[in-house]
């Protein structure tokens, strides 16, 4: 695969607006997981959730989730220093999952409750579609625009894909990110799947009991590392692999030996002819299920060895931010690259003695690491590895 | 309630929440095995037995105990019925 | 430049198909799998079964969707507005993710490789096979299961109604084509129904989910580009009518102004039946059966600007 420079970051996240809020967060090793505030949880075993902390800036017209993505796409575009022309080109791929349906539902359920009030306009909205619509609309992005849903794994999917039209030659500049507001729906029904902690979430610990859910959305800039050099850019860090598999297995659960998870890691590193024991650090899928922390380990021990990398979970932080978490996940390992710091994996007292490998606990690591690997593992089996390597 | 009444309300959950087809419900018996890849059970998997959890608790108001091994309760209709049944006599 | 990109299968299912459920394998697909996606996984079974192709490890799926499985995603949310958190349903709570049909697709076709869901107001099921053949050029895919699949939900229509929006022709359809590159479907002896000589997408300035004030547009010359192809080639034109006329009538004035001086006559087969995301696979498979020495061009624009051009040869102009 082409390498892509990453020349600009954008963040919304359960620690506030912007990037530096975001690093400062999780290198601290702060959980934002609180009691939720933006919904009636009344009835419901777990009532806690990574929310962004408000007001959310933009108009009031726009849904929570439209502004979530507006705010990180501007500080993404600003920071990489897009320029107009760059601009009528750039594409924008969006991953996301939700869409404005936060408002909708609220809506929906007034109306089943006897209200008359006419339908929110615009009623396209509600579609995750929308934000690519109002991102690209807003801020004159004219080139290729996509929303891709893989459920979870929809905002490292989008990474790739805009990585796939930079690199052949489509577009000089891609916008891409993901974003999810807090839903009912969503809320929910991983409720109803009693895959919800009723604390905070604690991936890789022995007593770990299920996910806490999360909002926020980022973005990233990428171009091409020899046109970001030459109008002299800042770069970030390089994309230079990525892997997407299927598990074609269970729409919820994940194929049990990780075969899909192994699968995309592998493809990742030899897309980029980078052998596993280069890898230095592991931003986890990490959920803190039962499940899918003793599978993602498996599948990185078949990838990568016992103890080959350091691990942490970004979502122990941060909760599970859906169609966010790709992006959120994806910034964080960058971050990670060029500070020379990996952040922690939060509430973790007493690592999984079968899990082999170092999941950095509570407290943020120094660590030089030249190439990093961020997992979003999605609902339906949608496996997606993103390689990044460490700028010059 | 009796193991028999339970096993009726259960094929009528069968129907409504897991969505059987009614003429295959009326052939079941308190002896057919519920877990897919077990022979001539109705083949349910991880999912239809949250489904069927969350059915049973709405139905007859007990809660199943999640840090139990719920695994043999769920094995046939016969053993599923007694321990509902066993639940809801409790005081 | 890049791999020749083969149409080798399609299948279109649509609620005037008999026996559906044929082309479901047990009771337990059918217990499952919601409407929508008891349609996608018919369509792609058929798609297949038409491209003579089993699936194998590296097939992927790319499925555009205007509005996803709303129907089960409503009737998830009614659940709990009816009878509380007892009313939830876990079998449904899957489907209120739009990549649904996507999934349980892979599953029942065992496809391995990448799958991809593209949410799109009116352009996704082009959009999505856009893509397929981008990927397929790039040598990134060797085959690819493309096309899309949409349900409209009541809850959903007569909310658009009610906002004033244009009467709309919906119908609830899915359908693909099979992609594959021309050598692979040569190694294996298919039939190759046409070629993708062109694939591109852009958007159009607009405001938001508007229309836009410009004919000007670029996805049709980067298609065109694409195929090395000019103007003059193309031969039939097919858009994306849905009975939203402002939309179409903008729709008009872009492919005009794209084809200029060359006007064709624009047809669409979404009319009368009603459109949905499966139908620009019918659109891609008509054209390549109806294609001669021209080119055709598939389109799609959406409100907000979204932009769609697809360029298709028959097989005749492709067998060298």
């Amino acid at each position: 695969m082409k390498p892509v420079a990453i020349t600009g970051l954008g963040v919304v996240s359960p620690f506030g607006a912007g990037v530096k809020a975001f690093w400062e967060g999780l290198s601290s090793g702060v959980c934002a997981i609180r009691p939720i505030t933006l919904i009636d949880t009344e009835g419901f075993r777990c009532r806690i959730a990574a929310e962004v902390p408000g007001p959310i800036a933009g108009s009031a017209r726009r849904s929570r989730a439209d502004r979530l993505a507006l705010a990180a796409a501007r500080e993404a575009l600003d920071d990489a220093g897009v320029d107009r022309g760059d601009r009528e080109d750039a594409a924008v791929i969006v991953g996301a999952v939700g869409g404005g349906m936060l408002e909708a539902e609220a809506w929906h359920w007034r109306r089943m409750r006897g209200s008359t009030e006419p339908v929110p306009r615009p009623l396209a909205s509600s579609f995750p579609s929308a934000h690519a619509d109002v991102i690209g609309g807003t801020l004159g992005l004219t080139g290729p625009r996509e929303t891709v849903v893989t459920a979870c794994s929809s905002g490292a999917a989008s990474l790739a894909m805009g990585a796939d039209l930079v690199g052949d030659g489509v577009v000089p500049v891609a916008l891409a990110g993901g974003v999810d507001a807090l839903t009912r729906i969503c809320f929910m029904g991983f409720n109803a799947l009693r895959l919800l902690d009723a604390a905070p979430c604690r991936p890789f610990d022995r007593d770990r009991r299920g996910m806490s859910i999360g909002e926020g959305a980022a973005f990233v800039v990428l171009e091409d590392p020899a046109r970001a050099r030459a109008r002299g850019a800042r770069v970030y860090a390089e994309l230079v692999g990525y892997g997407m598999t299927g598990d074609a297995f269970h729409v919820t659960s994940p194929h049990p030996e990780g075969e899909g998870m192994a699968r995309a890691m592998r493809i990742a590193l030899q897309g980029a002819g980078v052998a596993a024991a280069s890898v230095g650090y592991a931003n986890a899928h990490g959920t803190a299920t039962p499940q899918n922390d003793r599978i993602e380990a498996r599948a990185m021990r078949d990838v990568f060895g016992e103890g080959g990398l350091l691990v942490s979970s970004t979502k122990s932080m941060i909760g599970h931010t859906m169609a966010a978490a790709g992006t959120l996940e994806a910034v964080a390992t960058v971050l990670a690259l060029g500070s020379e710091l990996v952040p922690p994996t939060a509430q973790l007292e007493t690592p999984d003695p079968e899990i082999p490998f170092d999941c950095v606990p509570r407290v943020a690591r120094e660590a030089t690491v030249e190439f990093a690997i961020s997992n979003s593992f999605g609902f339906g089996g949608q496996n997606v590895t993103l390689l990044f390597k460490r700028a010059a | 309630m009796e193991p028999k009444e339970v096993f009726d309300e259960l094929k009528t959950i069968l129907v409504s929440r897991l969505k059987f087809d009614p003429r295959r419900a009326v052939d079941l018996t308190l002896e057919t095995a519920l877990p897919k890849g077990v022979e001539d059970s109705i083949g349910l998997d991880s999912l239809d037995f949250i489904e069927l959890s969350i059915a049973i608790e709405e139905r007859f108001g007990i809660a199943m105990d999640e840090s139990a091994d719920l695994a043999p309760h769920f094995a046939s209709f016969d053993t599923l019925s007694r321990y509902i049944a066993s639940r809801t006599t409790r005081a | 430049m890049g791999q020749r990109v083969a149409i080798t299968g399609v299948g279109v299912v649509d609620e005037r198909t008999p026996d559906v459920a044929t082309w479901l394998a047990d009771e337990s697909e059918a217990r499952r799998l919601s409407r929508i996606c008891q349609l996608t996984v018919a369509a792609g079974r058929r798609a297949l079964a038409d491209a003579g192709l089993d699936a194998h490890g590296g097939l992927a799926v790319m499925v555009g969707t205007e509005f996803g499985d709303m129907v089960s995603t409503i009737s998830f949310v009614d659940g709990y507005l009816g009878r509380g958190p007892g009313g939830l349903s876990a079998l449904l709570f899957p489907h209120t993710v739009m990549n649904t049909m996507a999934a349980t697709t892979a599953i029942a076709v065992s496809a391995k490789g990448l799958s991809l869901t593209l949410s799109a107001l009116t352009v996704a099921g082009e959009l999505a096979i856009a893509r397929a053949a981008s990927a397929i050029r790039a040598g990134r895919v060797g085959a690819c299961l493309a096309g899309g699949a949409d349900e409209p939900a009541p809850l959903v229509m007569s909310a658009l109604r009610e906002a004033g929006a244009a009467p709309e022709l919906r119908a609830a359809g899915a359908g693909f084509v099979v992609l594959e590159t021309f050598d692979g479907a040569r190694e294996r002896g298919a039939r190759i129904l046409g070629e993708i000589a062109g694939a591109a997408w852009r958007a159009v300035p607009a405001r938001p989910h508007r229309i836009g004030s410009t004919a000007s547009s670029r996805a049709i010359a980067a298609a065109l580009t694409e195929a090395g192809a000019s103007a003059a080639e193309v031969g039939r034109v097919y858009t994306s009518a849905n009975g939203d006329g402002p939309r179409e009538e903008w729709e008009r004035a872009l492919v005009d102004a794209a084809l200029a001086p060359h006007r064709l006559t624009h047809r669409s087969l979404s009319v009368p039946a009603g459109r949905h995301s499966g139908l620009a696979a019918h659109s891609v498979a008509t054209a390549a059966s109806e294609g001669r020495d021209k080119l055709a061009l598939v389109h799609a624009v959406a409100r907000g600007g979204n932009q769609v051009a697809i360029l298709v040869r028959g097989p005749d102009g492709s067998d060298s």
